[in-house]
């Protein structure tokens, strides 16, 4: 009867002092992590000292075939030993493996990754004419690799279904060499430093909240040249906590058909020039304001000249809770023979919100987007009028895969009727 | 009556292993993170946003020749917690994004490297020129080049890394 008074008294005893020891935030998690963190230092343990079991074998093997020369002694101590004021002595076994370990982090060039993205989509509209259905999204492979420690090579190659097979294009191919971080030169193919998005998201649906680019700088479009050949400079401006950086590129501009790059040539002999400046103030963590100012000849078609200059200002939120980005761009075209002038705008607000339940994989969203063209301008044949909203919500079903819904409603012309439509899309990246 | 004795007996060292480790696992969270770097970075001092531009890899040079390494602990080590909660600010699987992201948008020719122990990074951190790392500052190596992170080492009042 005894014991069990003291069995209880006990008990109790141990459950209050290690209450009243518990620090009050504990999560029911911690107790897991903290076992999975003491087991993962025993494992590590463990390897070491097999490592260095093994390495004794492999010591004692090696000795017995051959003793060292003196100069592979020297050699070895005078790259591994550490200085004795920086250091505590190590074994000949532990600089060993430190040098096992520094050639395996050690770079090598080149060293290419490659990286694809693709997406899978689904559309249902109620425009007239229009056919609902299944369509393969472009088919992207991204491809880095570092030359040497300040040359470096990017490319991005694009796959695009069509009616009689598919497109391939080279969306990006940029050689760059690195100074120091104030002055980064380029030369190729790359997306016009205009705005935000253009530059930040590329062919790879996976890499944007939303399904679809806004139209103002969709691919294929015609309102903001979204490449541009040439050469570009970038880097960081000395700025203290305000974090100025600037992007400044000299290249042939738009060709004839006006939605290309000039890839094989200029379409005349004016060269185009871009320059963004941004700035990251360090206070706000997340923002970045930026504004850009293009400046190109237009010559669609032999002995028609129209002077371009598009002025684009920017401001984003890039963390996701919430993420916020709205940009802004002024597209001015100037008839070099008649003198006439046209003007058209368009922005987008874009704004998304990170869930943080069910290990924050819901992100919904919404855009507004807005185009206005003079009716007139012969340039931009192809762009129509536009005022949309996108409702949509993306679900990342894994670190490198994603689903999305959207709902849009849109109107596309003038005194047209707005259009519903539906679409989906699993974008992934491999 | 022995058999209850053998049983309370149990119970009293269970507990006591208990109280013991309590207060261990407490001390564990409370350890600051140093940011460590190879001897030759040219910097000793460095505010907790101009560490966020080294590891957002927004600010890629100690000086013209020296790049920057930027090492990280793998998941579930809590350096990699700490960074990502303090200096990131962003969830595991955001970091990973971002990342590919910085490398295919051309701005970062390579991620950081990952480290599977503390005395994997001490090592690393010592031998690559240029390198950064995050060490739990019990695990430092004596003679390592620690870096005051807002004008304050580890341990030091205030210390934004822990």
């Amino acid at each position: 009867m005894g014991s069990r008074w003291l069995l209880l008294l006990l008990f109790s005893l141990t459950t209050s002092a290690l209450l009243a020891q518990s620090p009050p935030p504990a999560t029911p998690t911690e107790p897991t992590v903290q076992s999975l963190l003491n087991r993962i230092q025993q494992l590590e343990n463990r390897i070491d000292q097999l490592e260095d079991r093994e390495r004794k074998q492999e010591t004692a093997q090696a000795g017995a075939a051959a003793a060292p020369t003196p100069a592979e002694t020297t050699t070895q101590a005078a790259v591994t030993t550490p200085a004795p004021t920086q250091a505590p002595p190590t074994s000949h076994m532990e600089e060993h493996a430190s040098m096992g370990e520094i050639r395996d982090t050690e770079r090598r060039f080149p060293s290419l990754q490659i990286r694809g993205f693709g997406d899978v989509d689904f559309s249902a509209t109620d425009q007239k004419g229009s056919v609902s259905g299944f369509n393969l999204g472009q088919f992207v492979l991204h491809l880095a690799s570092p030359l040497s420690e300040k040359v470096s090579f990017f490319g991005e190659v694009s796959f695009t279904a069509q009616p009689t097979g598919y497109d391939l294009s080279v969306e990006r191919t940029i050689i760059r060499y690195d100074y120091n971080d104030y002055f980064k030169l380029s030369f190729g193919k790359y997306h016009t430093p205009i705005g935000y998005w253009n530059a930040a998201f590329h062919h790879g649906a996976w890499l944007q909240t939303t399904i679809a680019r806004p139209e103002m700088i969709k691919f294929g479009g015609t309102f903001i040249p979204t490449h541009f050949v040439g050469v570009e400079a970038e880097g960081n401006i000395p700025s203290g906590g305000l974090g100025l950086g600037y992007n400044v590129g000299l290249g042939n501009g738009r060709s004839s058909l006006l939605s290309k790059s000039g890839d094989s040539g200029d379409s005349n002999d004016n060269r185009a020039w871009v320059a963004n400046v941004y700035a990251r103030p360090a206070r706000f963590y997340g923002l970045q304001v930026g504004a850009s100012v293009y400046r190109d000849k237009l010559t669609p078609e032999p002995g028609q000249n129209f002077g371009e200059w598009i002025t684009a200002a920017d401001v984003v939120w890039t963390k996701e809770k919430p993420e916020f980005l709205a940009e802004y761009a002024n597209v001015h075209h100037r008839d070099e023979l008649t003198t006439n002038t046209w003007d058209s705008q368009a922005f987008y607000v874009q704004l998304a919100y990170r869930l943080p339940w069910q290990q924050s994989k819901w992100k919904p969203y919404y855009r507004y987007e807005y185009i206005h063209k003079p009716e007139d301008d012969p340039t931009l044949v192809n762009v129509l009028d536009l005022s949309g909203s996108t409702l949509g919500v993306r679900y990342d079903i894994t670190n490198y895969a994603a689903f999305k819904g959207e709902y849009r409603n849109s109107r596309h012309g003038v005194n047209e009727p707005r259009v519903n439509g539906a679409f989906f899309q699993t974008a992934f990246t491999f | 009556m022995t058999t209850h004795w053998k049983f309370a007996s149990r119970i009293f060292a269970l507990s006591c292993l208990c109280l013991a480790l309590v207060p261990l696992s407490a001390q564990r969270h409370d350890v600051d993170i140093a940011v460590v770097v190879h001897p030759d970075a040219p910097v000793s001092n460095l505010n907790l946003s101009d560490v966020r531009k080294v590891f957002l890899g927004d600010r890629q040079y100690w000086s013209t020749n020296i790049p920057v390494v930027l090492l990280i602990r793998a998941p579930v080590a809590r350096e990699r917690d700490v960074v990502l909660k303090i200096i990131y600010q962003m969830s595991e699987s955001q970091f990973k994004q971002y990342w590919i992201a910085k490398i295919f948008r051309a701005e970062a020719a390579t991620a950081p490297k990952v480290v599977y122990s503390n005395d994997m990074a001490n090592q690393l951190v010592t031998a690559i020129p240029g390198a950064i790392a995050f060490i739990d500052s019990k695990d430092v190596k004596p003679g390592s080049k620690v870096v005051r992170v807002d004008g304050r080492l580890p341990g030091e009042a205030g210390y934004p890394l822990r």
